[in-house]
């Protein structure tokens, strides 16, 4: 062999591999093909319900391929489209949408590419999303309602995508946030600042008032406690009275005379006896009987 | 795929590829030209089999003249034998290449010209280099996401939503979650990590947090919370058929917002100073209301002394009057007299005494003023009980030495 020959071996297997290659195709687990000729869609190869991946052939250079991804795409929505609810208040919702290729013929004839697909789908989530949720107020939006108008706005968005035969199932558009625009959220601060002062209001005046009935219970209690012992006392007292009374009668008693006799000179003791007094007697009283008359008297 | 190329992924037959270099004695009795050839170009040339006795020095000098004709650009002849050898360490080479490993905690997919093939376990494993491709998901580890930042790094967009009550708190949370069918993983949805996972878990914490008032959230209903979320994206995961098990979602931080933290912690000391207040009250309480038991006792006890007194007093008096009038009843004419001079003498002893005999006087008597002054200059000092209380020696009676005061009697003589 020379070299010429080997040129020409490397050109015969240079132009076998350039065959090779272009009646060769490779569809992935993930993807499905649509094998066009002269731009005109032939046949699909992996549909969704049909296991084709794998290594496939095709007519060299008079078909080529295009891949679509079968699996179930992630589309974030146009971050924060500002919905407005039927009660005049502003949301940003950001949400998702999740959709699969269903139909790749009808999708690429429809579409063509993913971008165009996205820009699509982004414009029908959000519209469906302003629509099914400009009939709800934003309370139903937040919490009451949501999962039933996320419902809504997906059969809107599915329905749409079906109509307009994109080739495309819409598997879920879900409400990511929904949150009020940043005027709206300073206003909820404020009102949640109020609301907190007012339960600190609150809370110290109950404390307030369950520390004023202490007290006046102990107040109370104090004087009941005071009077029930003044009664008790009161009454041992009337008692101690009762009893004596009862043992001067039963003594006393015995000759009531004698006993004021008895009782005026105990009296006149105490009463006179103390030194400061100063009596003017007559020589004719008893005690100066003697004393004025002699022992005869 | 980064595991795949350790020769090119490049188009069959372009390259030796495993079809590109046989095994030596595969090429045996080819249509190939002659013994001596030159140029073996490396490549999808296949050498002629070696038929020849020569020793080892030829061979070692045509590998010389091989290398020098190589490098030389001289003529000379190659040794097919040395080419079969790098054919032999190519197909090595390759066979090598296809092992691979599979980690304890992963699942290797294979896939042959992209199509599903077979799951691996963990282990060492082969395949078949170029169009075998080996994609290995980690399936027992648990992999987490953290939604609304972690450690310093925060990210107020994600952590702030909206509460049921129309508040907003500030809550950051973690899922922790694991790969349950590799292929699911790998061939149902796009982006099935974190994005899906993550994408979901907002969704879902803030439909949940939308249901939950701001005092559930931030106090006792977080352990709902993490229940209802855990169980809300499971159920939006497997409609995906993601291949994917929630493990936990765990609440990391549940707070009011920045802007009003300090008014929640405001209430906070609120309730400790109402607290407080109620504290001092019952301190009070407890002394007001002791100090009260412990005086109404006093009273009590005080009139309890009072009647023990007043009985035994009237008692004592009683007795000691029966006494006198026993000695009384014996002569009463005799006592009378002598208990009233007795008494007067001891009234008088201590009293001014003026004495005057009205007797024919006409005019109105003046006395000295001096008679008039007390007689305290001089009190006698052994007589202070004398006066309260009948002297002993007139009726001599154990009694009269009671230290009883003359005014109860007083009272009880009424």
């Amino acid at each position: 062999m020379n070299r010429p020959a080997l040129i020409a071996a490397g050109v015969v297997l240079f132009i076998i591999a350039l065959i090779a290659a272009n009646t060769f195709y490779v569809v992935d687990q993930t993807h499905e093909a649509i094998v066009l000729r002269f731009g005109q869609p032939i046949r699909v190869v992996n549909t969704p319900g049909a296991n084709q991946a794998g290594l496939h052939l095709k007519q060299p250079f008079l078909e080529n391929t295009v891949l679509f991804d079968k699996r179930i795409q992630l589309l974030d929505t146009n971050s924060e489209a500002e919905v407005l609810a039927s009660d005049q208040r502003r949301l940003l919702v950001d949400a998702f949408l999740r959709y699969r290729i269903s139909d790749p013929l009808q999708y690429y004839e429809a579409l063509h590419d993913d971008a165009t697909a996205q820009d699509r789908l982004d414009r029908m989530a959000t519209s469906s999303l302003r629509e099914v949720l400009g009939t709800a107020t934003s309370t139903d939006i937040i919490s009451g309602r949501r999962d039933e108008l996320m419902a809504q706005a997906r059969a809107e968005v599915t329905a749409q995508a079906k109509a307009s035969r994109l080739g495309i199932d819409v598997i879920d558009l879900r409400i990511k946030r929904a949150d009020l625009p940043a005027a709206n959220e300073a206003a909820i601060f404020r009102r949640m600042q109020t609301n907190r002062q007012q339960e600190a209001e609150r809370i110290k005046a109950i404390g307030k008032q369950h520390a004023l009935e202490i007290t006046a219970e102990a107040d109370k209690e104090v004087q009941v406690t005071l009077a029930t012992a003044q009664e008790e006392a009161e009454s041992t007292r009337g008692e101690g009275d009762a009893k004596r009374a009862v043992i001067f009668a039963q003594s006393f008693g015995r000759d009531p005379k004698f006993a004021a006799f008895y009782r005026s000179m105990q009296a006149y003791e105490a009463s006179l006896g103390q030194g400061d007094t100063t009596m003017v007697l007559s020589p004719d009283s008893d005690f100066f009987k003697y004393f004025k008359k002699g022992p005869a008297g | 795929m980064p595991w795949t190329d350790n020769s090119d992924d490049g188009k069959p037959g372009q390259k030796p590829g495993p079809w590109g270099a046989p095994p030596p004695g595969g090429a045996g009795g080819d249509n190939e030209p002659p013994p001596p050839p030159r140029r073996p170009s490396g490549g999808p040339r296949r050498p002629p089999p070696p038929i020849n006795t020569d020793e080892i020095a030829a061979i070692l000098r045509r590998w010389r003249l091989w290398i020098e004709d190589r490098f030389g650009g001289a003529g000379g002849p190659a040794a097919p034998q040395l080419v079969g050898l790098i054919a032999a360490a190519l197909v090595v080479v390759w066979l090598l290449s296809g092992i691979y490993f599979v980690q304890p905690a992963e699942q290797g997919v294979v896939t042959t010209f992209g199509a599903y093939s077979r799951e691996t376990d963990p282990g060492l494993h082969w395949r078949f280099v170029p169009f075998e491709r080996v994609q290995k998901v980690q399936v027992a580890s648990l992999q987490r996401v953290d939604i609304g930042g972690s450690g310093d790094n925060e990210v107020p967009a994600e952590s702030l939503m909206l509460t049921g009550d129309e508040n907003i708190v500030d809550l950051t949370f973690t899922v922790q979650y694991r790969i349950n069918d590799a292929a699911k993983f790998l061939f149902r949805v796009a982006d099935s990590g974190d994005p899906t996972i993550r994408s979901v878990a907002e969704s879902a914490i803030r439909e949940v947090v939308g249901k939950t008032n701001l005092d559930d959230v931030l106090t006792n209903g977080r352990g709902k919370l993490q229940d209802q979320t855990e169980a809300l994206m499971q159920q939006i995961l497997d409609k995906y058929g993601a291949g994917v098990t929630v493990v936990e979602v765990q609440v990391r931080s549940a707070n009011p917002p920045k802007d009003v933290i300090q008014d929640f912690q405001n209430v906070a000391s609120a309730s400790q100073y109402a607290d407080s207040q109620v504290n001092v009250a019952d301190a009070y309480k407890n002394r007001v209301v002791n100090e009260a038991k412990g005086n109404a006792a006093q009273i009590v006890q005080e009139a309890q002394a009072y009647r023990e007194r007043v009985v035994h007093t009237a008692d004592g008096d009683a007795s000691r009057f029966n006494q006198i009038y026993e000695q009384y009843r014996r002569a009463p004419a005799v006592t009378r007299e002598r208990l009233y001079l007795e008494t007067m003498e001891r009234v008088l002893a201590k009293s001014n005494k003026v004495i005057v005999d009205t007797h024919g006087a006409t005019a109105p008597i003046i006395l000295p003023s001096d008679a008039f002054r007390p007689r305290t200059a001089a009190p006698p000092p052994p007589t202070p009980d004398v006066s309260q209380s009948p002297p002993p020696p007139v009726i001599a009676q154990p009694q009269t030495q009671l230290p009883t005061p003359g005014s109860p009697s007083t009272g009880g003589a009424q």
